[in-house]
């Protein structure tokens, strides 16, 4: 693999799919959950209206230079991760940036944005934001774990680190997927994919009630918006990740939408049942129910 | 041969001089006390100079050893003396002791009379004809005299504080009434069973066989004058209470000339006494030491040392079976050293005014007088380059050749706890505040002497260095370096700090190709990395007393030790980086406790090392033992220890190599070292220093590679050791409110990390390790000079008491900011190259379980990092530090440079890592990288640096771009402008949430952080202290008890000697 121009385009069109895709499953998963609920919801629009508004406002406020670079952090963080992984399994044009490197590369950039962000909201000085920061990175260390097991699972399964060939690994037939020759690492993963989503019962991070939104609290007009399209994107960029690892990938656009939605709408069935754990009982369920699922994968791959 | 003899003047004149001398006084008017004073020096520094024109004659003219017949006749008619080399060595020992002691004493002799220098005259000849006589009989005549005169001059030296004095010289009296007796009958009877007197002739006779009880009585006699443990009350109170300068005669000459007289009883007794002197010179040796440690008062705490030291000696006397001809070397090498050594610490007292151990505070300020401490401090505990260190090494490699694994133990344990209360006492020296302000008054007849032991203990050190035939290490050319720092200490620091960049950079030319691109990767770190560290050190005005030298002496001992082949050259290297280390870190402000506590699990380690070599010399298979020497080990040889030594060689020189990298267990003392130590110290000793300990894994695992021990691989345990210090480094790092103890911590996990690289034993793991070694090396220097700017210019290391400083310190929070990007392994920083590695390593991994505790330690690092970046830049600024400067200049300069390195390192880690990744097939042939381009591809995937960065870079700037041009009109805000519940926050220290940051993660996880280690480490030195302390209580001052303490120890010593 290497690099050519035409990859440039080809990764803006993937980016282009992907952010609108993530704006409606977005609000479609918001209106689920209202539904759950019995309220109505929002539109399925919303959020091109709101981001179009955010776009629009100027601000004239800025708190220094690491809150400026906190949303530019964080979207970089997002674009990057779904570009540095391919999304459609077999396609040279959706293969974007893979040739930087492999899965290793996926795993660690989920951190580039998350810390960039906590830098751009702790320069606020606003302390619900570093409560927020504190919350959230003590749930990662444990909430990541049983995730990170369940990669070494599948990289010793599969004897690779490309994602790509992970995903070769599961054609032929749904039983060749993760999810079944190695369910153990895939229950741990998905545990972990609770924890990630930022939704109950693992959503104290932005606990609205308590410390409103958390990090993000200072952010507004264009800085927001640019966060706002991060929360479009990196939820798709992190579940092609699992969509990859453990269900067999997607070979065109509309498997692709079909499998997001799906593994996107666990996290949206959990969450609307659970109510929020405190971060330490988050970190002590994880420990307890998702980091064994995870070690007896690896032990038994 | 006779041409020599011709001109040497007969050794009878020692004796001669002193007793002519001492009846001359007699004839002295009273009153002239001057002129007596000059005669008594001008006889002891002729009874100096005969023994040491003899000793030249000996060594460089090649004279024979010559018997004296007194009375014309041979033995058994006549009393016989014999001065051969050994003889001249001590008479000359003794007699210089007694010189400078009679200069030190001027005030005293002066003030007594002549009396008094009779009686010191009449002490001196007498020790020296213990040494010299062969008679038995005649012996017990000096031995009496010299009891009589040690006696005299306590009992006249009796100013100070009256009455003590004399109620110790009483004692004494009573107890050598005790010892007389038993010498005397024990005489007798030998006389009865061989029919002569002559030393030699009851050897011949077989005296041990023929009579034992006549033997012993004899041999306990002797013994007993060297104050074994535990009937040595009596001497405890003489050196407490005698004038300094008496004590030093008392240790160095008495110690030394009994010693001898101990060692011809023992030619008497044969091999079947050797266990008596040998199991009570090492009960005596850990015994005093452990009786020294909870001790306050100098002296008596050196009276202690004394007989510690005296007991190790005869120790080694009683190890003459199986040390053969490298007895005198050893046992000369313990007893000058603790002779020179304890006679200048005894001077030294004479010019400190107050006697508990911290009022030595006031010689702190001086800077030749801390020297000569230190000089009598390492050559007490046998650091390199003194003769001790060199007696030591071959002690050890004796004891382990014999199998005599107990012993050593023993030897090393005495010794630990004696470096244990000197360095503890160095601390107080260099630490405390002087009572009162004061400093030493310094008389120049108080401080000749002193000088003059400094002067020999340098002296020795070469001497023992040529003797010992492989390596003189004063002839090193660091470590000469380093020392000439010593001469240049009066420079101004710059001048010294220019000179000593370019000595590590013109060293660095001058050996680079001499490296394999391992070593050469270490050489970097080591010389080039240190020039670059000290250019921090450029802050630093004034002087700087003390500085460079411990400084240079770290770096001479790194260098020796990549450049060492032999186990010795190795030891030797340790050992001085880690005295050199040593000396950085206690010249932090608070840094006197853990400075110790530095030392103390350095030391310990270090004897574990020296046992490991030691053992592992011994189980070499040898086809020609004789021809090779059973005690060079080159450092290779290690890979063919055989089997049952193997595991155990191996687990001595990790546990070992481990006590410098932290691991957990060991760990206790790195936060508060790297912490307390100085702003430019503290990147030396962590980004540094630590590498030294992963460089001894790395030799030890590339030679050895993986052992089983009852079924346990040693590397598999390494793996679980390497990923709990990890993770638990990791999470103390968490909860550190102090910035730079974070950042120690934070060592230790990492740390952690290259262990676990190198534990994995392959191709992979090793690379990880060497790019944690390339990298914790340029993030932690840069985070701990930026780190200790900051403290430097805000007055504190307590975060939550910064806050908001990304304005005031930009250039800091760059560094900062970068190297924990770097450090936290996320892309496109260097940082994730280790990371990439590591995954690519342990899918090699046999192993699987270890590597769970290593991913969750992963994450926990980003907790702390934050936290050092966020309280310390971010948040609210506090009003009293809102005119805070950026660091110095100095001090940022580095920081930049690392930044631009770790760039560099970022993009093209080719540049550094394919020479070590083609060099490590020859160990670990499969699993290396390929490097093609910018991508880097390993058997399971792949990695292009420059793409990521790249990549990243394009949408990281557009995006800022954009934001910057759609927000131009952005004005920054006034501090507290943010939205608080419709209200203006109080004040930043109320809107800082800093302080207990991760209050919920200690909730969930910080049962794990309970200082397990640390109550451990504790709870051993509480034993050891009350240990220490119940001993005392045999020593109440009671002359009967005292007695009766010989008594028992004669008649144990009986029932355990003769019963077996």
């Amino acid at each position: 693999m290497a690099f050519e121009w035409i990859k440039i385009p080809y990764a803006l069109l993937t980016l282009f799919i992907v952010v609108n895709y993530g704006m409606l499953l977005g609000a479609l998963m918001q209106k689920i959950a209202a539904r759950v609920g019995r309220r109505h919801g929002v539109p399925i629009w919303q959020n091109y209206a709101d981001l179009i508004k955010n776009y629009g406002l100027r601000t004239s406020i800025t708190h220094g230079v690491m809150f400026y670079l906190g949303p530019v952090f964080r979207l970089s963080g997002g674009v990057g991760l779904l570009l540095f992984v391919p999304t459609i399994y077999g396609s040279e044009m959706f293969s974007n940036l893979s040739f930087a490197g492999d899965l290793i590369l996926a795993l660690y950039f989920v951190f580039f944005g998350t810390l960039g962000m906590a830098l751009g909201a702790g320069e606020s000085g606003h302390p619900h934001a570093a409560i927020g920061v504190s919350r959230g990175l003590a749930q990662v260390t444990a909430a990541e774990l049983p995730f990170a097991l369940a990669v070494f699972a599948v990289a010793l399964q599969y004897q690779t680190l490309s994602i790509t060939d992970i995903v070769a690994a599961q054609q032929g037939g749904v039983e060749n997927w993760t999810l079944f020759t190695n369910p153990l690492a895939v229950a741990a993963a998905m545990l972990a994919f609770l924890g990630s989503m930022m939704r109950p019962p693992f959503d104290v991070v932005l606990a609205p009630q308590e410390i409103p939104i958390g990090p993000p609290t200072e952010y507004h007009s264009s800085y927001l918006a640019l966060m706002q399209t991060n929360r479009a994107i990196f939820p798709i960029a992190k579940i092609v990740v699992y969509m990859n690892l453990f269900f067999g990938g997607a070979a065109t656009w509309p498997v692709f939408f079909l499998k997001v939605f799906c593994i996107y709408l666990v996290s949206v069935f959990v969450g609307v049942v659970f109510p929020r754990f405190r971060v330490e009982q988050s970190i002590r369920w994880f420990l307890v129910w998702a980091v064994p699922l995870g070690v007896l994968a690896i032990l038994l791959v | 041969m006779s041409g020599v003899d011709g001109l040497l003047l007969s050794p009878l004149l020692i004796l001669a001089t002193g007793l002519g001398a001492a009846f001359l006084l007699g004839l002295l008017h009273p009153r002239q006390s001057g002129v007596a004073y000059g005669l008594t020096l001008v006889a002891l520094a002729w009874m100096a100079w005969i023994p040491a024109r003899w000793l030249w004659a000996f060594v460089l003219q090649g004279a024979a050893p010559v018997e004296i017949l007194t009375a014309g006749t041979p033995p058994p008619f006549a009393i016989n003396l014999r001065f051969g080399l050994p003889e001249a060595a001590l008479t000359l020992l003794v007699n210089l002791t007694g010189l400078l002691s009679a200069i030190h004493l001027k005030d005293v002799l002066l003030n007594q009379g002549r009396r008094a220098m009779a009686v010191l005259l009449v002490a001196v000849m007498a020790l020296g004809g213990i040494i010299l006589t062969r008679d038995m009989f005649n012996l017990f005549v000096f031995l009496e005299l010299a009891v009589i005169s040690t006696a005299g001059l306590v009992l006249l030296s009796d100013t100070h504080r009256p009455g003590l004095a004399l109620g110790a010289g009483f004692k004494y009296l009573v107890v050598s009434q005790f010892i007389s007796v038993f010498l005397l009958v024990g005489i007798i009877f030998a006389y009865h069973a061989t029919g002569t007197l002559n030393i030699d002739g009851m050897a011949e006779a077989g005296l041990a066989n023929v009579a034992a009880l006549a033997f012993f009585l004899m041999f306990i006699a002797v013994v007993s004058e060297l104050k074994p443990f535990p009937a040595n009350g009596w001497a405890l109170d003489i050196y407490e209470s005698a004038p300094p300068a008496f004590s030093a005669l008392f240790s160095a000459a008495t110690g030394a000339a009994v010693l001898y007289a101990a060692d011809k009883l023992l030619l008497i007794g044969g091999d079947a006494w050797l266990p008596m002197a040998t199991a009570i010179g090492i009960v005596t040796f850990i015994a005093a030491n452990l009786l020294a440690l909870p001790q306050t008062h100098d002296r008596r705490l050196l009276g202690y040392s004394s007989v510690a030291q005296t007991g190790l000696v005869l120790m080694v006397l009683g190890q003459r079976d199986i040390l053969g001809e490298a007895t005198p070397f050893i046992a000369f090498g313990l007893l000058v050293s603790h002779a020179v050594a304890k006679a200048g610490l005894y001077w030294l007292s004479g010019l400190v005014q107050e006697r508990r151990l911290t009022d030595w505070a006031a010689l702190g300020r001086r800077p030749l007088l801390v020297f000569a401490f230190a000089t009598f401090m390492a050559m007490l505990t046998g650091l390199p380059p003194f003769p001790g260190f060199y007696a030591k090494w071959e002690l050890v490699h004796h004891l382990a050749g014999a199998d005599r694994l107990v012993l050593l133990a023993l030897v090393l344990l005495g010794a630990l706890i004696e470096a244990g209360y000197l360095f503890r006492w160095f601390g107080y020296l260099l630490k405390r505040e002087a009572p009162g302000g004061e400093t030493a008054p310094c008389t120049p007849h108080k401080l000749v002497p002193v000088l003059a032991a400094l002067a020999a203990g340098w002296a020795l050190a070469w001497l023992w260095g040529d003797l010992f035939g492989r390596v003189n290490l004063l002839l090193a050319l660091p470590l000469l370096f380093a020392l000439a720092f010593l001469l240049l200490d009066w420079l101004p620091a710059w001048i010294k700090n220019t000179l000593a960049i370019a000595g590590l950079v013109a060293y660095f030319i001058m050996t680079w190709g001499e490296y394999d691109p391992m070593r050469l990767i270490f050489a970097i770190i080591f010389l080039i990395g240190g020039a670059l560290t000290l250019l921090a050190s450029y802050h630093a005005h004034g002087r700087r007393i003390g500085f460079y030298p411990a400084a240079m002496l770290m770096y001479a001992g790194m260098v020796m030790l990549i450049q060492a082949t032999s186990a010795f050259e190795f030891f030797a290297a340790w050992e001085l980086l880690t005295v050199g280390s040593y000396f950085l870190i206690l010249r932090g402000k608070a840094s006197e406790p853990h400075a110790l506590s530095y030392i103390l699990f350095s030391l310990g380690g270090a004897f574990l090392i020296l046992a490991g070599f030691a053992i592992a010399a011994a189980a070499v298979p040898r086809l020609d033992l004789a021809a090779t020497g059973a005690l060079q080990l080159d450092l290779a040889s290690l890979a063919q220890v055989a089997a049952p030594a193997a595991p155990w060689v191996f687990l001595l020189l990790a546990i070992g190599f481990m006590t410098k990298t932290a691991a957990i267990g060991v760990h206790i003392w790195l936060p508060g070292a790297h912490a307390e130590a100085e702003t430019d110290v503290s990147p030396m000793v962590s980004g540094i220093l630590l590498k030294a300990g992963l460089y001894g894994l790395m030799v030890l695992l590339l030679a050895m590679g993986k052992q089983q021990l009852h079924g346990v691989e040693l590397t598999h345990a390494l793996l679980w050791v390497a990923a709990l210090t990890a993770l638990l480094g990791n999470l103390m790092a968490v909860f550190q409110e102090d910035a730079k103890r974070l950042l120690a911590y934070s060592s230790i996990g990492q740390m952690g990390y290259a262990m676990f690289g190198l534990a994995l034993m392959n191709h992979l793991g090793w690379l990880m390790a060497l790019v944690f070694v390339i990298n914790h090396y340029i993030y932690k220097s840069m985070l701990f000079l930026a780190v200790g700017g900051v403290a430097k210019r805000t007055g504190t290391r307590e975060m939550y008491r910064m806050g908001g400083l990304i304005r005031l310190m930009p250039l800091s929070f760059i560094a900062v900011l970068i190297g924990i990007i770097a450090l936290s392994g996320v892309p496109p920083l260097s940082g994730f190259g280790g990371r990439w590695i590591f995954y690519n390593a342990i899918m090699d991994s046999e192993t699987r379980l270890p590597i769970v505790v290593l991913f969750l330690a992963g994450p926990v690092a980003f907790l702390y990092l934050f936290r050092l970046i966020y309280t310390i830049f971010l948040g609210q600024l506090k009003d009293e530090l809102r005119r805070v400067k950026e660091a110095p200049f100095w001090i940022v300069l580095p920081q930049m440079i690392y930044v631009a390195l770790l760039l560099v390192f970022a993009l093209v880690p080719g540049l550094a890592l394919r020479q070590v990744d083609a060099y490590l097939d020859r160990f670990f042939p499969d699993g290396g990288l390929r490097w093609e381009g910018g991508q880097i591809t390993s058997q399971y995937g792949y990695w292009d640096p420059i793409a990521i960065m790249i990549v990243v870079g394009v949408i990281f700037t557009t995006l800022f771009l954009w934001l910057l041009f759609v927000n131009r009109r952005a004005q920054m805000v006034k501090q507290f402008n943010i939205v608080f519940s419709a209200e203006r926050p109080y004040r930043p220290e109320t809107t800082h949430f800093a302080w207990n940051f991760f209050a919920p993660y200690r909730k969930a996880l910080g049962f794990l952080t309970q200082p397990l280690a640390t109550n451990f480490w504790g709870a051993v030195t509480d034993l050891l202290h009350t240990a220490g302390d119940l001993g005392r209580r045999l020593y109440d001052g009671n002359g009967q008890t005292y007695a009766f303490h010989l008594l028992a120890f004669v008649i144990i010593a009986f029932f355990i000697g003769m019963g077996a």
